[in-house]
């Protein structure tokens, strides 16, 4: 773990048209290097808010977001989604596999957009994630939790150093959903990226490093014991 | 159920655009059909008005030679008893700009054949019969006259001063008609001392008894008889109509099948949650058929109403072509026939419903969970394209052959076009299936193989949207390829008649034909202009057959007028040499079709002389009329019939002498006549002949626009309904960094990729729909024929017209794509 900051966020609001309080209402916080962040936080407490914003997918009514020491509030609608082509990875509660893509293809396609079409690093962290087997099959012939360890391999395989997981458990069983955790945790760690999770888990969260908490648009560190 | 009906209606007001799309696209499609249908209607009902007018109500004409028969023949017969009886000159002259009608009569026997003159009153009938130059107009007609009455006309080239007695109630929309007495109509038609005809009302034992009373050349004919034989003269050229606006039916049917089977596929996963908290199968259905019900009904409303607008602009083209070709009249409004109402309002009504119905069935039928699985969806599609080939393929087989098995049937050719169109439609899916299975394998890259494989992997949307767009751009290329095909034939056979240098005519009034005497002075005069080596003259009447009126074209036979024929059938060496002989005669093609001529057959004419039998020794092209044509030596037409005249004179130039130069000897020759002459060259003759055939096929390509309009409406409903189901997948893209203007380019490429399959499918199947149009409806309804030729053009502007089609259709989901937020749509789920 290294001890630069490699997400900071500073002062950081989103307000929804006709809602009276804003959903994010100026958050500070930082994630080193290597570290492992849990964000808890009730359905609608603006967590996929916050990762959006953070992934540059949405834009910020005021504050900044630095990933690697670039601004992306700075960055231009283009300039952003090129920044998240190279450095971000994302995995989401509903998989969002593209269906006409095989297992294989869709975990290349971030290499693949970012012009590099070896298949190489996709085969090992198919493998890694046991679906070596399964790579010319198409989503729709996978279980759940195979369709999350796809979507893990997606989202690493292009070596960011920043990788977003929206309730990467919340539409998995108990099993399916530990074993997914912890393929996420321990590749992210075994390649020195940072991890942000959005969880409702309490067994997600005891693999962080970090808990953050979510409530009325404030964020706040848990120190102590989990209580959730 | 009210719950129910909310939900039908929150679903169409929430889905403003697709719902407008769909309203627009069922409303296009029926009025086009609506239009046409009126448009053939309307004429129709004109024609039958004027010839109601013309006939009033004789049950029997006497009819003779072409130049009108001795008047002499009236007086004798009225003397023999025949009272009911009423003698007829008629012709046209040209008013104000205006083709008119005029019905030469004598009024005081007219009064029981025409309720024109019975309802006039006797001031307007005495001015009539003793004021010579007097006529009776419709009200209309007052228009053309000045504060004393007086109007200028133009009769066979010559300017004349004629006077408005009166005017008569013109009822049942007939407005072109003037009528004069029969002394005036005499002296303005250049026919003083003859009739055209006498009209009789008789009974049926007083026929033969008439008719012995007759000298040889004339013949007592059935009313009815005359009568079918010009109705029958434009129902070709309405058939044809009939069959674009078949093709557009069916290309409108396909299309709002289209637009509307999307909808519902879209709803399937709604559906599927109805069903699980308790809605039945039927109440499922009833709510999809109540959607499209209400859609269909708006849609067909606004589509009547369209149709109506419509055509009051395709009468005009129709009307145009009609005097062009076949018979002066004149329809100045549409008759709203309730029949072509219906036949539209019925169509979009019952192909809306069922589009829907076959689709709600089927997602009423299965089980709650698995509806809303969309694999579950796409299986049945695949299966349901196998099934599809396997019914298509015989269709179109079964199209293919049909033409053959029933030799001359029309109806079999249009039946044949529609199986072959949906044959094509139903192979369509497994042909995009098929194309998305190997451009998987052949498509390098991640995003070119998602939008390969999205061909097959979306076949319940791209098997309907690939096969709407495919059967609308092949019924352009079909149209397209038998329209050029037609004038490249038609510019041919222009090239091989027009043999001379120039060409003299009275101006006709019927553009496509010359029908007009020119006085013998014209002859003589041209005979002796300077530059001239030869002057051939040519004689265009119409005699009887034994099967009804028929033209003649009397040429002299030498060896400049034997190039004019392009033989078809026969042996051009020995019929030739009998033709020129006298000894027989050659029938142009349309005529051979009709009334089933070959080489070696005889055909029946009435000649001045009595009735008189000519072998046919060939059949010849001739364009210039569909109703068919006998065509003989100048010689023997003038040993059988007492004409000497001429129609148009034929100038062929000395050697040395240029055409220009020959062409201004002969207007400044015209100019010094007393006859109004039409002096041409041959390439003015060539040039103003493509004008009318272009102008013929005006309404062809307004029906063809509209189809493309059609089809452009339908695909961009579905094309824009499938991207739009794809927000999440496009927002996801973006989420793993693909730009916006990436993701327009995707989307973009996604479309021309349906637009190029259609097109490749459109491509053959249009040529075979041109095929069918002119081997099989042209050439059954009109009796040409004409060689196949696909301009080299076709296959690009049919994938251009495709893939434009389809990224037109593209570009507002694509725009749409690349603009929303990718994170509201990833929240949309």
């Amino acid at each position: 773990m290294t001890s630069d900051p490699r997400l900071h966020i500073s002062g950081l609001t989103r307000r929804f048209p006709d809602a009276p309080h804003p959903v994010l209402d100026r958050l500070d916080f930082a994630v080193n290097g290597g570290e492992i962040v849990a964000v808890l936080g009730r359905s609608g407490s603006g967590k996929s808010t916050l990762f959006n914003l953070i992934a540059g997918i949405d834009a910020a009514d005021a504050g900044s977001v630095s990933v690697g020491g670039t601004d992306l509030t700075r960055l231009s609608e283009r300039d952003r989604t090129l920044f998240r082509r190279r450095r971000i990875g994302f995995v989401y509660q509903f998989f969002n596999l593209i269906p006409t893509l095989t297992v294989e293809e869709n975990a290349a396609l971030p290499l693949e957009l970012n012009g590099d079409r070896s298949r190489g690093e996709v085969r090992r962290l198919l493998a890694a994630v046991g679906l070596a087997d399964r790579a010319d099959d198409f989503p729709d012939r996978l279980s759940g939790g195979e369709q999350q360890r796809v979507a893990i391999a997606r989202a690493l395989v292009h070596h960011p150093d920043l990788i977003l997981a929206d309730e990467p458990t919340g539409n998995l069983d108990a099993e399916s959903g530990e074993r997914a955790i912890q393929l996420l945790t321990d590749l992210t760690r075994e390649r020195g990226a940072s991890l942000l999770i959005a969880t409702h888990s309490l067994a997600v969260s005891r693999l962080a490093d970090r808990v953050l908490t979510l409530e009325a648009g404030r964020l706040t560190e848990r120190t102590g014991a989990l209580a959730w | 159920m009210k719950i129910l009906l909310l939900l039908a209606w929150r679903q169409l007001v929430r889905q403003r655009l697709q719902s407008a799309l769909t309203l627009l696209g069922i409303a296009l499609g029926v009025a086009v059909v609506v239009a046409v249908d009126l448009a053939n209607e309307s004429s129709s009902r004109a024609l039958e008005r004027t010839l109601d007018a013309l006939t009033g109500t004789a049950t029997h004409h006497i009819v003779g030679p072409p130049r009108g028969f001795d008047e002499a023949l009236y007086l004798r017969l009225r003397l023999q008893g025949v009272r009911a009886s009423a003698p007829v000159v008629e012709g046209f002259i040209r008013i104000g700009g205006e083709t008119w009608r005029l019905l030469g009569i004598d009024p005081l026997a007219e009064s029981r054949f025409r309720p024109q003159v019975e309802s006039t009153d006797e001031g307007a009938l005495r001015r009539l019969m003793v004021e010579p130059g007097s006529v009776l107009a419709p009200p209309r007609g007052a228009r053309h006259a000045d504060a004393e009455g007086r109007m200028v006309a133009e009769a066979g080239g010559r300017t004349e001063v004629l006077r408005l007695a009166g005017t008569y109630r013109s009822n049942a929309g007939i407005d072109d008609l003037l009528l004069a007495d029969i002394a005036t109509a005499q002296t303005l038609l250049d026919r003083v001392g003859r009739l055209d005809r006498i009209d009789l009302q008789l009974s049926a034992s007083q026929v033969e008894e008439v008719a012995a009373m007759l000298p040889p050349g004339l013949h007592v004919e059935e009313a009815e008889a005359r009568r079918g034989h010009t109705e029958q003269l434009a129902r070709a050229f309405q058939i044809n109509l009939r069959a674009m606006s078949l093709l557009a039916l069916l290309v409108g049917a396909f299309l709002v099948y289209n637009t509307v089977a999307f909808g519902v596929i879209r709803h399937r996963e709604l559906l599927g949650t109805l069903r699980a908290v308790g809605a039945t199968p039927h109440q499922v259905v009833m709510l999809v058929m109540g959607q499209a019900l209400l859609m269909g009904t708006l849609g067909t409303v606004l589509g009547v109403l369209g149709g109506l607008v419509l055509g009051d602009v395709l009468l005009a083209l129709v009307t145009r072509t009609i005097n062009d070709l076949y018979f002066v009249l004149s329809v100045r409004e549409v008759t709203v026939a309730p029949g072509s109402l219906l036949l539209g309002g019925g169509m979009g009504v019952a192909v809306t419903l069922l589009a829907a119905g076959i689709p709600a069935r089927e997602a009423a039928r299965v089980a709650p969970l698995t509806v809303q699985r969309r694999s579950h969806l796409e299986r049945r599609t695949g299966r349901g394209a196998l099934i599809g080939a396997v019914v298509g393929a015989p269709l179109i087989l079964i199209g293919l052959l049909l033409p053959q098995l029933a030799e001359r049937s029309l109806l079999a050719g249009f039946v044949a076009l529609g199986l072959i169109m949906i044959g094509a439609g139903a192979l369509v899916p497994l042909l995009v299936a098929g194309i998305g299975a190997i451009g998987s394998r052949v498509v390098r890259g991640v995003l070119g193989r998602r939008a390969v494989r999205g061909l097959s992997a979306g076949l319940s949307r791209s098997g309907i949207a690939v096969a709407a767009l495919a059967i609308a751009v092949s019924a352009t290329v079909g149209v397209t390829v038998m329209v050029d095909s037609f004038r490249v034939s038609v510019a041919d056979w222009l090239e091989a008649i027009l043999v001379g240098d120039v060409y003299v005519a009275p101006p006709g009034t019927v553009s496509s034909r010359v029908d007009g005497t020119l006085d013998p002075s014209v002859v003589e005069r041209f005979r002796a202009l300077p530059g001239v080596a030869a002057v051939r003259g040519t004689r265009r009447v119409e005699v009887m057959a034994e099967s009804g009126p028929v033209s003649l074209l009397a040429v002299e036979a030498v060896s400049h007028t034997r190039d004019r024929f392009t033989l078809l059938a026969g042996e051009p060496e020995s019929a030739w040499q009998a033709f020129r002989a006298g000894e027989a005669v050659f029938a142009s093609e349309p005529l051979a079709f009709h009334r089933r001529i070959e080489p070696g057959d005889r055909i029946e004419l009435m000649t001045d002389r009595g009735m008189r039998e000519f072998p046919v020794a060939a059949i010849y092209r001739d364009y210039g009329s569909e109703a068919g044509v006998v065509a003989m030596g100048m010689s023997i037409y003038r040993q059988l019939w007492d004409d000497p005249d001429h129609s148009s004179l034929v100038l062929y130039a000395a050697p040395g002498v240029p055409t220009d130069t020959l062409l201004a000897n002969a207007r400044a020759a015209a100019a010094e006549l007393s006859q109004t002459l039409e002096v041409r060259s041959n390439e003015a003759i060539r040039s103003v002949s493509l004008a009318i055939f272009d102008r013929t096929f005006t309404v062809t390509r307004v029906l063809r626009l509209l189809t493309v309009l059609v089809a452009a409406v339908g695909i961009f409903g579905a094309l824009s309904a499938m991207q739009i189901e794809r927000a999440r997948e496009h927002a996801l893209l973006r989420s793993l960094g693909v730009t916006p203007g990436g993701l327009f380019l995707l989307v973009g490429l996604e479309t021309a990729l349906l637009g190029l399959v259609a097109g490749l499918v459109a491509i053959p199947l249009g040529v075979v729909t041109a095929e069918v149009l002119i081997d099989v409806i042209n050439r059954r309804a009109f009796g040409w024929s004409m060689d196949l030729v696909v301009p080299p053009a076709v296959p690009l502007e049919a994938l251009t017209l495709a893939v434009g089609s389809a990224l037109a259709a593209g570009i507002y989901p694509a725009w749409r794509m690349a603009r929303t937020p990718p994170a509201l749509a990833l929240r949309e789920e």
